[in-house]
């Protein structure tokens, strides 16, 4: 029952902008998102981080929003799929993920766009062992992943932080 | 009739920036006020009869808003397959009996989820354990536990025969006295699942006003549609089955689930919105899996490899309810006689129900599992005779315009095509026995190759789509369709055929789709036949409105009709490109003209239109389809002798799909199925023990990640062309891959290390043991 859940006062900073909502101390950073905030573009696959699918970012580096408490995310950076796309236009790698056929049922795709951007943060000129690293913890059923490997690394390619 | 600008062509899919940037909205997005979180009790037995049920302890947790069980249901029965010889067996809550484990015995809606999950605990059950049975084979046996009665025409003295399929034509015996050479062999196949990403989803929502709107991850609305208003007693009329994006089905979302009938009556005994999500651990153990088969193949053939006599049985583990079983004893039978020649066969095939989950249509439908026998036995049979992989398959593979035993015409075949290419682009001859087999390395390579027949669109049910294409009053269009995207593009395939037959930019051709208020009858994204019958009615409701348009234009133009032609959004007179009209002019003019008609296209479109029905289950008779797509696949594999593992290295689909929409998509779809087909072949199994599911989590049953993906090539046989304003034979492209790589899988094994494989999936253990280095 929620009333036996202790709730307190949060304040999360998504995509630049301070949200400040009551949650449960058990309350996962992906069901805060989902279910109190409505970004539902960051998915749940499994609920017990097998899949890949809620990856956001958590001060740059990629997470699994299933396994996180929302409570310890006070204070830090979170950006989401819905940060992505700012002002309607598409990131490199968003745009190469549609360029390539790397999309088919989508499900994948926030969480896979998420790691991949951090990936060419960290690492601009990606090798394709240094994808399969950044990846290797996504499942896709659709596209068999080739798709997915040509668009990062086309990605790259046009990286706006690439020196 | 000129160039394509759209068919054919890698135009970017139009779901796809709704899918990169977050914004499309699956089932389980749907967010209403109100929502009530339901959740599913399930049977902990095999097999057991229900007492009683106490739900008044569970219905005094506070946030409880209700519990439903059998008896608050109407008792009506559903199944995959509902025909006068295979009626519906299954009721959606367990009404006398549990069948399986996991079988959904109650259900409840709550405020949360913690309310809903307490509640589930306190649903006192009293079950009198029954025996159970778990492999089909010991389940036909006199003596087996009963799940059910045996299907009243079985009459063999078998056990718990949920349907049966028999077929043959010629004289098998005489054709095995003819042959030179003859083998008998037994395959077995695993159980294995969709894995698709999004879980099973449902959101339900009661209205005051009698009307049940249901968004629910699926294959196509109309289906559900149907089913939950039959069983809970709805006129059609009173339920909307709502469009959501879908994340992957693979065969696993088709028809009826518990929990979809399960959320609409909770939500109509509460008249709130109620959203059921399957946990993955639920779908793992409870939900519908693939169809694991037993396949005995008897093959005769002359010194040159010619096949002259087949006799074939297959057992099929149905689980406990029919589901698919009996459709996949009848599929087995046509992937069987679908690539190669064969003058006289004997097919049998059982579906057996045991106590284990119900199982589902998985990619292919049996024809991994099919092939998998055929063209490892093929191999056997070609060493033997001392014969060339390729050359016997060439042997005996169909050509264009060659007709079925059941009638059907395989029209365009590139089969033979397929072979040869694959061959000369892997230098199949040169590498194929002269790799590891016999060698001393540790690791040693192989090369093996497959083939593999698949239907598009067939007549198993009432195969029709319709599409509505209306013009808007600035010369765009809306597409209005039941199809339901489930990640194939099927909205982008259809648009572009749309684009294409009226020479509309893709963007200015909106979808409406797969909603059963607002879009024409579809039955819906399986069974392969969206390219090709969904296709079809979007092609002939743009002819439509595209010949609409150019009968106003004639009479405005002072024209013939047949000097007319279309180019950006206008019709103009051919050689005269100042006569000409726009779109937009031609809607106001019809509006002026034709008592206010915008414009409106209808389409539709029926496989084997002079086919009443579809044909028998049990005796397979009658057509089947009117387009075979076909396929050789090579694949290339080092095997490492001390661990037993297998490296896919490369796999190579040379493809007859007729004519290709969308290169990109289809590329798509072979990847995604050479990927599947490595889980198949290496890494997927669901481990079973008395019903029980030991490894519910992708942490056990391990899918391909990206560090497993295979290096996949594509070589397009051109079989078909599109034409505007003609009907095409675009083929499948969904499903006929995932099977002949697998066989070839298994025979580049042998051929890198001398090992037959029968069984999948080709464990390092059943390497190591074929090597003789374990026992």
């Amino acid at each position: 029952m929620s009333s036996k859940h202790q709730k307190r006062l949060l304040e999360l900073s998504i995509n630049g902008e301070v949200y400040e909502l009551a949650a449960g101390c058990q309350e996962t950073l992906l069901e805060v998102l989902r279910n109190r905030l409505g970004l539902t573009g960051t998915k749940e696959g499994c609920g017990t981080g097998e899949c890949g699918s809620c990856t956001v970012l958590l001060e740059g580096e990629p997470v699994l929003a299933c396994l996180l408490l929302a409570v310890d995310c006070e204070n830090k950076k979170i950006e989401t799929i819905e940060g992505q796309s700012l002002e309607g236009r598409m990131t490199p790698v968003q745009e190469a993920f549609l360029e390539k056929g790397a999309v088919q049922c989508g499900f994948c795709t926030p969480g896979m766009v998420m790691a991949s951007t951090a990936l060419l943060k960290r690492n601009p000129d990606p090798t394709e062992e240094d994808v399969k690293e950044s990846l290797e913890g996504h499942l896709c059923r659709c596209t068999g992943y080739n798709k997915i490997m040509e668009s990062v690394l086309h990605a790259a390619k046009s990286y706006p932080e690439k020196d | 009739m000129g160039d394509l600008n759209y068919v054919g062509k890698r135009i970017l899919r139009k779901d796809g920036p709704d899918k990169v940037t977050g914004k499309a909205l699956y089932s389980v997005d749907i967010q209403l006020r109100g929502k009530l979180v339901g959740r599913i009790l399930r049977s902990p037995h095999a097999h057991a009869r229900i007492l009683n049920i106490d739900t008044r302890r569970a219905s005094q947790v506070a946030g409880v808003k209700a519990i439903i069980t059998a008896k608050d249901t109407l008792g009506i029965k559903h199944g995959f397959v509902e025909t006068p010889r295979y009626p519906a067996d299954q009721y959606p809550l367990a009404m006398d009996k549990v069948r399986f484990v996991g079988e959904e015995v109650a259900a409840v809606a709550a405020t949360d989820m913690y309310a809903a999950d307490e509640a589930l605990e306190l649903i006192d059950v009293t079950y009198e354990p029954l025996p159970a049975v778990f492999d089909p084979e010991e389940a036909m046996l006199p003596g087996a536990p009963e799940i059910h009665p045996t299907h009243p025409k079985v009459k063999e003295g078998l056990l718990n025969i949920g349907g049966k399929t028999t077929s043959g034509w010629g004289d098998v015996a005489a054709g095995f006295e003819e042959a030179d050479y003859v083998r008998e062999d037994r395959f077995e196949s695993h159980l294995r699942t969709h894995g698709y990403l999004e879980p099973q989803a449902t959101v339900a929502n009661f209205d005051a006003d009698g009307k049940l709107t249901v968004w629910t991850s699926s294959q196509g609305p109309f289906i559900k549609r149907a089913k939950l208003a039959k069983t809970l007693g709805l006129p059609q009329s009173a339920v909307r089955v709502k469009k959501a994006y879908v994340g992957g089905a693979f065969g696993g979302k088709i028809d009826l689930f518990s929990h979809e009938f399960c959320a609409a009556l909770l939500s109509m005994k509460t008249c709130r919105p109620v959203e059921i999500i399957a946990t993955r651990e639920e779908i793992f153990t409870a939900y519908r899996h693939g169809q694991p088969l037993i396949v005995t193949i008897k093959t005769g053939v002359k010194k040159d490899g010619t096949i002259v006599a087949q006799q074939l049985k297959t057992i099929n583990n149905s689980g406990a309810y029919r589901g698919s079983g009996v459709v996949v004893i009848f599929l087995a039978w046509g992937f069987t006689m679908a690539p190669y020649r064969n003058p006289n066969l004997k097919y049998e095939g059982y579906s057996v129900y045991t106590n284990n989950p119900i199982r589902t249509p998985q990619r292919g439908h049996g024809a991994p599992q099919l092939r998998f026998a055929v063209e490892s036995q093929l191999d056997m049979i070609a060493e033997e005779l001392g014969l060339d992989p390729i050359e016997i398959r060439l042997k005996n593979a169909r050509d264009s315009g060659e007709m079925l035993p059941n009638g059907d015409n395989v029209h365009n075949c590139g089969l033979k095509d397929c072979l040869k290419d694959i061959a000369r682009h892997t230098d199949f001859k040169e590498k194929f026995g002269c790799n590891g087999n016999g060698g001393k390395e540790r690791f040693r390579k192989g090369i093996g190759v497959g083939v593999s027949a698949y239907f598009g669109g067939s007549l198993i049910y009432p195969n029709s789509s319709s599409v509505l294409v209306k013009m808007n009053d600035d010369g765009s269009v809306t597409l209005l369709t039941g199809a339901m995207d489930i990640g194939q593009g099927a909205e982008t395939i259809l648009s572009q055929i749309v684009a294409e037959e009226l020479k509309i930019p893709m963007d200015e051709v909106q979808v409406v789709a797969a909603d059963t208020e607002t879009t024409p009858v579809d039955i819906g994204s399986w069974i392969s036949g969206n390219a090709y019958v969904c296709g079809n009615a979007a092609r002939v409701a743009a002819g439509d409105v595209r010949e609409k348009l150019k009968e106003l234009a004639a009479s405005e133009l002072e024209a013939n009709i047949e000097d007319l032609r279309v180019r950006d959004k206008q019709v103009y007179v051919a050689g005269s490109s100042d006569r000409v009209l726009s779109y937009a002019g031609l809607v106001a003019l019809s509006i002026q003209k034709h008592r206010g008609d915008p414009i409106i296209g209808n389409g539709h479109w029926r496989t084997m239109r002079d086919e009443p029905t579809h044909p028998s289950l049990a005796t397979t008779k009658g057509r089947w389809t009117e387009n075979y797509a076909f396929d050789a696949q090579t694949a290339e594999v080092e095997v490492d002798t001390e661990t037993g593992k297998v490296r896919l290295l490369k796999a190579v689909t040379a493809h007859d799909c007729g004519f290709p929409i969308n290169p990109l998509l289809v590329e798509g779809q072979i990847d995604g199925q050479i990927s599947m087909a490595l889980g198949h072949a290496f890494l997927e199994e669901i481990m079973m023990e008395e019903g029980r599911t030991l490894n519910p989590s992708w942490l056990d049953y391990r899918m391909p990640s990206i560090r497993d993906m295979a290096q996949s090539e594509h070589l397009d046989v051109i079989t078909e062309q599109y034409r505007i304003g003609e009907p095409y034979r675009t083929k499948e492209v969904g499903e006929g891959y995932v099977s002949a790589i697998l066989a070839a899988i298994a025979n580049a094994i042998y051929d890198a290390v001398g090992v037959r494989l029968f069984s999948t999936p080709f464990t390092p253990e059943k390497i190591l043991r074929g090597l003789g280095k374990i026992k």
